[in-house]
Formats: structure tokens, sequence, C-alpha cells
């Protein structure tokens, strides 16, 4: 039995570092062209694994929680979400997780989305076994609030008899397994002991999971999977922008990984303590692919002059244009602007107004940050024409 | 720059004119008013700012009225090592010359020559400076603003660093600087510190996107707080369910119990109903016994008033008689009193009646005896009347007589003085007859007598001497015949003898007028009181008539008589007083004992009625009371035949007892149901009830806020507040950014302008001591060596101290100001670099100065402008006498400069043309209107002129 195991889809996400809408214009909807470009790639991915499945003939998609970036998204993102969905021929599995929980506002029960759901998507917002092919069932574990008290899974799981003979079990659940987040707070953590005792009684053959945006296997049984999101959402995601192919009997689970997502988010440390780093800044941002596509976070730590602070900005800014963005995260960097003599010199400044400049030198050596902004000003207005 | 001449044609009303400037010092153009000193200033200015193809407002008001010529102005002019002539017209065939003399020649023409001489000028010239030394016409002389002229900078830095130091290269950069850097802080701030331009843009953004960001912040708390509550509704609406059903069973337990006490309760109220019947019926018997023992009372109880009315009745009755009795005692002693009275006022009247005869008898005497006098006074002035009547001599004819008599004698007086005297002497007593009467003379006495008529002197038995007098004698003694006649005329035609007679007569008939009014006084006194005698005689018989008729029927007439021959006497007067006093006296006892009789009768009288009213209503209360009783008697009988009492006591009883019995039954039933506690089962009932309509309320309010949730969260769902939201922390995180970026280059901008600002006042307070030095050389000329000033770094004059005081600049006397505002300009030329230098322009100024300082003032000039190098500065004045005290002064005196046409009008009245200084001189004589011009030379071929004297002179040959 084949099927397609996909989760945290986020459709309706928006990032920030992909620009602001530009102040005054109208509300709703995404605007700024690099966050239209980067919604449209989110659907792009689900279409283009709706093809994958169709093409290898997959029994059906499972997608295992955060279908949606919130339940309250627009009828907009329902609407192209629909319309991505109506696009598969293959049977679509919708479990309900903590970003789209099954809650009186669920977006899944929303008129919008019910009106244009296609026929053949179904939306596991109820737990519990469900036979959604003959000898094969799906045990659904999906969150019904935003923070449920206890481990879903492992509930689902201990209210299960084994799977009678010639019944292949697939749970489909959202939420991190006890192991990768230690955090005894939670409750709602996954037990993997539970699950591993599960899976070797036979219970379910498969525990198909979501919430984790980078893919990840269980080391003891590879039946244990995060697929990751099928499209990149953050700079700290670890190989993310794939969905899972699984053949799956009563022993064994054999996975394809396969690639559906575009974007590549990239952070890139760099210290700058004078031009030959500005240089390799420079030949390393030149050196990224697909930079519309690419978003860059730098954290840059170093000592420049004034002249070298100005390059440095001017080269950002130039970056700026080609990349879908490149921010600056000022939380991870250290740059001190440090003016120099040759600063000086450059001015070339003479009576009072030298003295002046010497002054908010002489600041500037001591982390003042105002004097360094007025020494750059004061570069800008006398090397500006007169 | 120095300026050499200007020329200028058509310009304003300047025709043609040309001035040649001192190079160095001072030099006057004075002139009249509108004879175009200041349109010379102001042409400079246009020479090197306008283009010639430029038609500003004030080239075009440059332009003559009513000439078809462009203005033009022409200049000759060094400045740093170049000098040229520059020449320009405007309007009408526009054209631009340069011929640069020096260092090099260079001819240009149009747009090349004015690039050229901007350049020139900019290279060489301090512009702003130049426009900073010059004082307007009409304007106040303030202070100028030289603290930002670069030449003065560059002098000042000079100065400040020692003299001759290394000036520094080039300082110029340095200070357009401060004005960019605040320029850069005036787009982020207003002078006033608020945030402006980029700056306020982002701030106003960074809110928006606060707003908005809480906004969709809050939408979403408001869905995920419905959502909770879409849960706990959920949840309460189960639990309310779960209670409604275990509750019913309950009620419907309850319900069964309450359905049969309730029958058993309306059993109890049925015996109830019965039991009060019973005893309604009983209470009927008993009020019927009771009323009949109240009628039988009755009956009892009228007998006894009836009995007592008639008691009262007779008790009445004695009463009655005898106060009937006592009435009739009273009115027989209220008659006798009644005679009594009546007796005593007789006696009283016949008491009175005796008092007034007597009073009557004693007037009647009194009237008869004033009658007798009366008559005799009557009798009497009859007497003299009659006499009276007799007399013929009134008094005017005595008085007539008597004048008679006196024109006898003064005639016999007359004739005798006239007439012969014969004197008579005898020697001893002798006794003769003069006419016929004896005289007798005593022996020795003469005796004369006048003759008159004639006299018979006869010395008896002796000698008859008969004297006659002469003729004119005669005539008098007519006269003296005359009178007497007329005398004896009027004697006899009165009656008498003579007037001896008369005097007589006269005396008698007075003395019978003083008799008739004594006895018409005394008739009158006597009548006193009764008007006449008439009145006073029928008073008499009045009162006679009177005591006729009181005593005519009982007494005679005698005693009338008598009474009327006596009077009575006083004291029998005062006896019969006393005892009519007495008698009245009685009378009035008498008749106050018969009225209180009368009165004591009446009381009688109304007591007997009293008793009879009395009587009356007693008689008819016992009539009524007899009446009542009878009723009542009759009405007990009618009842005792229809049902004796016996009968009516018996049903009594039996009632009460029924009634006993059906109350007894009745408490039987209700203490066997208050057994079972219905109350209590009510209570339940109720409350069971209520709480099964609680719960049904709260299980239709959970639905209601279940459907209005899920109806809020449908919609929220379609409204996409997560998308909002996303938005709007992305905008905001954006505003946030920009915001800091901005705000970081507006405090950059800001500091950048105060270190630079701070550093170039540093600076400035380091030429303040050089400019101040040299400014107070040149005031202590004016104000004496106590002066010192104050001088900020904006090279203002701020106080000024003299004397020890200190003023603020801005509270100096007008001229001081001038004179402080002057010095701070001439400092600045003298301190200036003679390449750098400008020329000094004062448009008329020094208005507010007086003579003395004013002449103090040249000093000033002189010793701003002596010495190699010095600065030019060129006066314009209208009154050249404030600038006489500049010793080294050059003087151009202007004329009007008109049109050939207009001179022609205008006559010899003034005949300038153009000219130069050297024309001036020559032509000074055109002044002399002016007179007492001290600064024109004089010229030695111009007679001198009292001040104010107008000459025509021959006009001055025309200069070029």
């Amino acid at each position: 039995m084949r099927f397609v195991h996909t989760a945290d889809w986020q459709l309706g996400m928006t990032r920030r570092v992909l620009g602001a809408r530009p102040p005054k214009e109208a509300a709703g909807g995404l605007t700024g062209e690099a966050q239209a470009r980067f919604a449209q790639a989110r659907l792009d991915a689900v279409s283009a694994l709706g093809r994958l499945a169709d093409e290898r003939d997959a029994a059906f998609v499972l997608v295992c929680g955060d279908v949606f970036e919130s339940n309250l998204v627009g009828p907009d993102v329902v609407a192209r979400a629909c319309e991505a969905l109506a696009s598969f021929r293959t049977p679509v599995l919708l479990l309900p997780g903590n970003h789209d929980p099954a809650d009186a506002a669920c977006v899944m029960r929303r008129p919008d989305f019910v009106r244009r759901c296609p026929p053949h998507v179904t939306v596991l917002d109820t737990p519990g076994v469900h036979e959604v092919a003959p000898g094969v069932e799906v045990v659904a574990a999906p969150w019904r609030s935003k923070h449920p008290l206890t481990d879903l899974v492992g509930e689902q799981l201990a209210a299960l008899d084994p799977a009678p003979p010639g019944t292949l079990r697939v749970l489909a659940g959202h939420g991190e397994l006890d192991v990768l987040d230690p955090d005894d707070d939670e409750p709602a953590r996954i037990r993997r002991d539970g699950v591993l005792a599960a899976l070797a009684d036979g219970r379910v053959h498969y525990v198909a999971l979501g919430d984790r945006h980078s893919a990840w296997v269980d080391a003891v049984d590879d039946r244990i999977r995060h697929p990751g999101t099928p499209e990149v959402t953050d700079f700290d995601e670890v190989d993310p922008g794939h969905v899972l192919v699984v053949d799956l009997d009563e022993h064994a689970a054999h996975v394809t990984v396969e690639t559906v997502g575009g974007w590549r988010f990239v952070r890139h440390d760099a210290g700058l303590d004078g031009d030959d780093d500005l240089d390799a800044l420079d030949a390393s941002l030149g050196a990224l692919p697909d930079k519309e596509r690419t978003a860059v976070r730098l954290a840059l730590v170093g000592t420049l002059s004034l002249r070298q602070r100005s390059r440095l900005d001017d080269l950002l800014a130039a970056h700026g244009h080609a990349f879908a963005a490149v921010e600056v995260l000022e939380q991870h960097s250290d740059l001190a602007t440090v003016p120099d003599d040759a600063d000086l010199d450059d001015l070339d400044l003479h009576g009072f107004a030298a003295d002046a400049a010497t002054d908010l030198f002489a600041a500037a050596g001591r982390e003042d940050a105002e004097a360094r902004d007025a020494l750059r000003l004061l570069h800008r207005l006398v090397g500006g024409p007169r | 720059m120095r300026l050499h001449r200007i020329r200028l044609r058509d310009f304003r009303g300047v025709h043609d004119r040309e001035v040649a400037l001192a190079e160095r010092g001072v030099t006057v153009l004075q002139g009249d008013n509108e004879v175009g000193k200041t349109s010379t200033v102001a042409a400079l200015d246009l020479l090197f700012d306008a283009a010639d193809s430029s038609r500003r407002a004030d080239i075009r008001a440059a332009q003559p009225a009513g000439v078809d010529a462009g203005p033009e102005v022409e200049a000759e002019v060094s400045t740093g090592p170049y000098r040229f002539v520059y020449r320009k017209r405007w309007l009408r065939r526009p054209r631009t010359e340069l011929h640069v003399l020096e260092p090099a020649r260079e001819q240009l023409t149009g747009a090349d020559a004015h690039a050229r001489v901007t350049a020139i000028l900019d290279e060489t010239m301090d512009r702003v400076l130049w426009r900073g030394l010059r004082v307007e016409q009409h304007t106040a002389v303030g202070q100028a603003d030289l603290g930002g002229q670069d030449a003065l900078t560059r002098a000042l830095d000079r100065a400040a660093s020692g003299t001759g130091g290394t000036a520094r290269p080039d300082p110029t950069a340095d200070d357009g600087l401060v004005e960019r850097a605040c320029e850069e802080l005036r787009r982020y701030r207003t002078p006033s510190g608020r945030a402006t331009g980029e700056l306020r843009t982002a701030e106003v953004r960074l809110a928006d996107a606060e707003v908005e960001h809480e906004r969709c912040r809050a939408a979403l708390e408001a869905v995920e707080r419905d959502v909770a509550a879409r849960d706990r509704l959920d949840a309460d609406a189960a639990g309310v369910r779960s209670r409604r059903l275990a509750h019913a069973a309950q009620v419907a337990e309850l319900e069964d119990r309450w359905a049969g006490l309730q029958s058993r309760l309306r059993e109890v109220e049925t015996e109830r109903g019965r039991a009060v019947l019973a005893r309604e019926r009983a209470e009927t018997a008993r009020e019927r016994r009771e009323a009949r023992d109240v009628l039988v009372a009755a009956v009892e109880a009228d007998a006894a008033v009836l009995a007592r009315a008639e008691e009262a009745r007779d008790a009445h009755d004695a009463e009655h008689t005898a106060a009937r009795d006592e009435r009739d005692a009273l009115r027989a002693a209220d008659t006798a009193a009644r005679e009594e009275a009546a007796a005593a006022r007789r006696a009283a009247d016949e008491a009175a009646r005796d008092v007034s005869a007597a009073r009557d008898r004693a007037e009647l005497a009194d009237l008869a005896e004033r009658l007798r006098r009366v008559e005799e006074a009557e009798s009497g002035l009859a007497a003299a009347e009659r006499v009276l009547a007799a007399a013929t001599v009134g008094p005017d004819d005595l008085d007539a007589l008597e004048d008679l008599a006196r024109d006898l004698l003064r005639a016999e007086a007359a004739r005798d003085a006239a007439a012969t005297r014969v004197e008579l002497t005898a020697p001893a007593e002798l006794t003769i007859e003069v006419d016929g009467e004896p005289v007798t003379l005593a022996p020795g006495e003469t005796r004369s007598l006048p003759v008159a008529g004639s006299r018979a002197v006869v010395v008896p038995g002796v000698l008859d001497v008969r004297v006659r007098p002469g003729h004119d004698e005669a005539g008098r003694d007519d006269v003296v015949r005359a009178c007497a006649r007329a005398l004896e005329e009027r004697c006899a035609g009165l009656g008498v003898a003579d007037l001896e007679a008369a005097r007589a007569a006269r005396r008698s008939a007075d003395d019978a007028a003083r008799r008739a009014a004594e006895h018409r006084a005394a008739r009158d006194r006597e009548v006193a009181g009764h008007g006449s005698t008439a009145a006073l005689r029928q008073a008499h018989d009045a009162v006679r008539g009177r005591l006729d008729d009181d005593l005519g029927h009982g007494d005679d007439l005698f005693s009338v008589a008598e009474a009327t021959t006596e009077p009575v006497g006083a004291a029998d007067l005062a006896a019969l007083r006393h005892a009519s006093d007495t008698a009245r006296a009685a009378a009035d006892d008498a008749a106050r004992r018969a009225d209180e009789a009368g009165a004591a009768c009446r009381a009688a009288e109304d007591a007997v009625r009293g008793a009879e009213t009395r009587a009356a209503v007693l008689a008819e209360r016992a009539a009524d009371a007899r009446h009542a009783h009878a009723r009542r008697a009759e009405e007990l009988r009618a009842a005792r035949a229809a049902e004796p009492d016996a009968d009516l006591a018996a049903a009594e009883e039996d009632r009460r007892a029924r009634a006993r019995e059906a109350e007894r039954e009745h408490e039987s039933l209700a203490a066997a149901l208050a057994d079972d506690d219905p109350e209590t089962v009510e209570a339940r009932v109720v409350n069971a009830r209520a709480v099964d309509e609680r719960l049904a309320a709260e299980a239709a309010r959970l639905e209601r806020e279940h459907a209005e949730t899920t109806g809020r969260l449908q919609a929220a769902g379609l409204e996409g507040w997560h998308d909002e939201l996303a938005a709007a922390a992305t905008e905001l995180e954006a505003a946030v950014r920009d915001h800091d970026a901005v705000a970081r280059r507006a405090a950059a901008a800001r500091r950048l302008h105060e270190t630079l600002a701070r550093h170039r006042d540093r600076v400035r307070r380091s030429y303040v001591a050089p400019f101040r030095a040299q400014v107070e050389r040149l005031a202590r000329i004016v104000f004496g060596s106590s002066l010192s000033l104050e001088i900020d770094e904006d090279l203002r004059i701020t106080h000024r101290t003299l004397h020890g005081t200190t003023v603020a600049f801005s509270a100096l006397s007008s001229g001081a100001q001038e004179q402080l505002g002057l010095c701070a300009r001439l400092a600045c030329a003298a301190l200036v670099d003679p390449a750098d230098g400008v020329p000094v322009v004062i448009d008329d100024a020094l208005g507010h100065t007086d003579p003395e300082r004013l002449a103090r003032l040249g000093a000033v000039f002189t010793a701003a402008t002596a010495g190699e190098g010095a600065a030019q500065v060129v006066v314009l004045t209208c009154t050249p006498e404030r600038y006489h005290g500049i010793g080294a002064a050059t003087v151009v005196p202007l004329a009007p400069s008109r049109r050939p046409d207009d001179r022609d009008r205008m006559h010899d009245r003034d005949h300038a043309e153009v000219g130069d200084h050297r024309d001036a001189d020559r032509d000074d004589h055109r002044d002399d209107h002016r007179g007492d011009h001290p600064a024109a030379p004089a010229a030695d071929d111009t007679p001198a002129r009292a001040p104010g004297t107008v000459v025509d002179l021959p006009r001055a040959p025309r200069a070029g």
C-alpha cells in the first residue's frame, strides 16, 4: 500500500523578513512582491505533491496537521487551498493540528471551506479509526483545542486492539515526541515508548507525525517519521521542502523522500574586520543561487571604519535588490564602526569644522553610536556637491 | 573692491550723470531729494546682479517715465588684481559691455561679460559684506549682520591669531557646513524641536502601525475567547441537561403527593363552611333574643322618663305661682313710687316758680328804674334840642362875624394910625369925657386918642373939644364905617345885636348840644342790652306780663304792684333758691326710686314669662314622654303576641348547640390534615417547579449564547484576522525599524549641528576681542574714553558701558544706536584687508545724531579711513551739514540731471548736466540757493550771498 505522508503546509503564512505591505495600502491579502511570491510557492508545493501522489498512484495523501497557518486565515487563503486540493486525483486526509485545531473556529468546518472542499478530501476532525480503503485504516488523533491536556496519540493507541489480520493501520498524529523536545511541562507531548510499543504489538503499522518542519525519522523504528514542511518557513529548519512516499506492509515501511519546495532561507554568519572580509561577504552573497527565492539573514561581527561601513551599507543595499530578502539580525550581530585617521583626512576640514570633527572622532572611539552617525553625516555633507 | 566712477543714463530721474569717487577715504555725495543719490547705489546693484535681458520690477521701475530709452549704467571698478569698466543697458536695446583694463586687457560683451564679472566678483569680493556694510535710506542704522562675513572673518582670524600670524588655509569651506548641517537637522526637526518631515512621517507610521497591530491582536484575542467560551458553553449545556433529567423524577413524585393533599384540603374546606354557617345561624337567634331584651328595657326606660317629666312639670307649677305673686307686689310698689315721684316733681316745680317770680320781680324793678331814667334823659334831651333848634348862630356864622369884626378893627387901627392924634395929659387927676364916655386920666398920664371922624373930648364943665379929621382922613373913616355896617348887617341877619351877642348865642347853643349829648349818652347807657327805649319798655312789659301771669290766678294786682314797687331782697331769693334745690333733689330721688321700682317690676314680669314658657316646655315634654311610652309598650305587646320571650330563648340554645357540633367536626378533619404537613409539601413542590424552570432558562440561555458565539465565530472566520494580524505585525516591525533608522539619523544630524555650532561659536568668541577693540577705538571718539562695549559671538554689540553705566543696545537711544552701528561698520571696513575690502555705503543716515556728536563722528570717519589702503566710504546725503565734520572728505554735489526738453520747461531754475566733481567745482554756484553750504568750496567769482537768496545766473557751459 502506498501513500504520501506530508504535514505542516502552513497555508496563509507570511514572513516578516519578506517585507511589509507598503504603508497606506489597503488591507487584506498579502502584499509586497516577495511576500506574495512566497505565498504562491506554498501553494505550488501543495500542487506539486498532489501531482506526485497521482503519478505514484498513491492510495491517499495524509496531511498530519497544520494544513493552515491558523483557523483565522482569510477566505482567499481557504479558497486557494481548496483550488489546489481540487487538482488532486488522489484522496486527501486532513488532520487538524495545533495551528488549525478542530475547535469552534476550525477552518476546516467553516462554511467557506465546506462549500469549496472537493469530495475526495476528508477532514479527520473526529478521533478514532477511519477506514479509508478496504484493508486500510487511519487512526486519527486530531487536535481539538490549542492546548490539549493529554498525549492525544497515546490516548488513541491505548484504546486500540491489534489490527485485524490483513488490515494496515496508519496512525496520524501531530506533535513532538518526548525525545525530541523534553519539555516536562507540556502534557501533550507524545510518549515515544507508547508509540514504539504500539508498533511492536501490531496495533499500528506506521506512525505519521506532523508539527516538526524539519524531516526526521526515529532511530529505533523508521516507521515513526516527520516529513517536514514541503516549503521552507524559517531559517532554522533542517532539510525542509520534502514529502514522503511510503510503501507500507505489515512488517516494514519503504520510504522515498521527494522534493517539492523551491525556496531557501539562508543564515550567514560573517566576521567583518576589513575590506577583505567585505569582499568575501560580497562574493558569498553573489554566489548564492536562485536569489529571488532566497532570504538571507546575516549575523555580522567585527569592526569597520567609517568608509568601510559605508561600503557595507552600499553592498547590502545592492544585494537586497536581488534577493527576496537580506536582513542583518541585530541581536546576533556585533558590528562596530570606528573611524580611523584616514577617515579624518578624507574629510579635509579646516578651522572650527576640523575641531568639531576631531571631537566627534574622539567620541566615536568611545563607542558613542550617535557620534559615529554624526561623523557619517559629516562625511556625506562634506563629500556632497558644494 | 573700489569704485572709481559710476555713470547713469536714463536711469529713473537721471538723464545722464557721471560721478567719480575718491579711491580711498570718504566721498560725500550731496544733493537735494530726488536728485538721484539712492539711484546711484541701486544702479550699482542692478549692474552687478541683473542680466541685461532681465525685466525685473526694479529694472522696469528704473526706466524714466515717458522716454523711449532703456536705463543704462556704467561703472569703473577695481577689485583684487582686476580693474574694469562695465556697462549695461536694459529693456531697450539691451547690451552688456566689459572692458578689463588690468591685469590684462580684455573685452567681452553680452552674457560672457556678465559671467566674467560675476566670476571676478565672486573671486575677489565678499558680496555679503558688501550688503552688510551698507546703510539704506530711511532705515534705522541698526546692527549690521557681520557674523557670517568671510572677509571679516578672515580679518578677525588674522587678528585673533596674532599679527602677521599664519592665516589658516581657506576657512570658507567650513562656513556653509554649519548651514548644511542645520538644513539636515531641519529635515527632521523644526527649530522648536518638534519632529517634522521624514521623522514625523516615521513617527506617524509607527503610531498607526501600533494601533493597527493592537486592533488586530484584540480582534484575534476576541476570537480566541469565543472559542474558549464555546467549549465552556458546550460543557455547561451538557451539565444542565443531565441535571434537568435527574430533577424531573423528583418533581413527579412531589406532584403526586401534592395532588392527594389538595383533595383532602378541599374536604376540610367544605366542613369549615358548614361550621361557619351553623355559627352564623346561632348568632342570628342570639341577636333576636337580644333585640327582645332591648325592647323590654326600652319600655321601662320610657316609663321612667315619663315620671321624671311629670314630676318636673309639677315642681315648676309651684315656682310659677310664686313668681306671679312677686310680680303683683312689685307692680303695686311701682305705682306708689311713681305717684310719689310726681308729687315731688310738682313741689319742685312750685319752688322753681317761686324763684323765677322773685327773679322777675327784681328784674321788673330794675327795668322800671331804668325806664324812669330814660324818660328823664329824653325829656332833658328834648329841652336841649329845643334850645338847639332855637339857636341861629352856627359856628360858621360866628367865624364870619369874627372875621368881619377883625376887619373892622384893622380898618379902625389903620384909620387911627393915620388919624390925627389927640394926646391928653392931665397934671392932676382929671375925668373927662371922650365922645361921651368918661375917661379918667391919672396925673401925668398921657392918653393918645386917634381922631377918626370926629372926636369930642369934653372936660366936663370946662371945655368941649371937638376934633375933626381932614378930608383924607374921612376916607379912612368911611372904610371903618363900611366895615362896621357890614358887621351890623350880618348881626342883624343873624338876629343878634352884635358880636358879643352872637358869641353868647353860640355858647348857649354849644351848651345845649353838650347837654343833649349827655342825655343821649345816659339814655343809651340805660337802654344798653335792649337796643332802644321801646325795646326796654317791651322787656319791662314782658316781665310785668309774666309776673301777672304767674300771680294773676291766685293773687291780685295789688301784690303785683307791691311786687313791682317792692323789689325782692337778695336774701329772700337765696332762701327761695335753696328751697327749690331741695325740692328738686327730693323729686330726683323720688323719680329714681320710681325707676328702680319699675325695673324690678319688669324683671318680675320677665321671670313670670320665663316661668310660663318653661311650664309649656315641661308640659310638652311630659306629653311626648307619655306618647313614646305608649307606643313602645304597644310594640312590646305586639312582639310578645307574635313570639313569646321563652320561645326565643329556646331557639337560641338549640342553634348554638348545633354550631358547636359542626365546629368540632371541622377541627378534627383539619387536625388530621395538618399531621400530613401539606405546607412543606407545597413548598417543596413550588421549589421543585422553580428549579425546573431555572434549569430550563439556563438551558435556553446556554443555547442562545452558544448560537451567538457560533455566529460570531463564523463571521470572524471570514474576516481573516490571522492574515490581518500577520500583516500588521510585519508592518509594525518595519515601522519600528524605519523609525529607529530615521530617529538615529535625526539624532546624528542634531549632534553634528550642535558640535559644529559649538566650535564655530568658540571661534567667533575669539574674534570678538579684535573686533571690539576696533569698534571701541572708533566709538570712544564719539562717546569718550570711558566707553566699553560687549559684543557677542555674532559680532553684535549687546551692551554699552559709559561712565560705569551699562545699557543694553536695544535700550539705547536711536541716536546712540545709529552712532554705534556706524562705528561697527566703519570698524569693519577698517579691519578688513584692503584686498578684500568693499566700500561702505551710507545713505542719508545720522538723522538722530546731535551736532556735537556729528562733529565727533566726522573724526570717526577720518580715523577709520586714515592710512594707506584705507576703506572707501561713500556717504549720500541731502543734509551735508551732517558730514561737515569729516576732515578728509571729498565732496561731490549732485544736481538734477534732466532731459533737454525738461530743462526748457524748467527754465534756469536748475541747470545741472552730466558732470563729475570737477564740473561741480566749477559750477558750484548752482548750489547758491543753499547759501551756507560750507562743504562746497566757495568760488571766487561768486558774490557772497545771504542764506536763502536765489539768484539766477547764466548757465554754466555744459560739460562733456
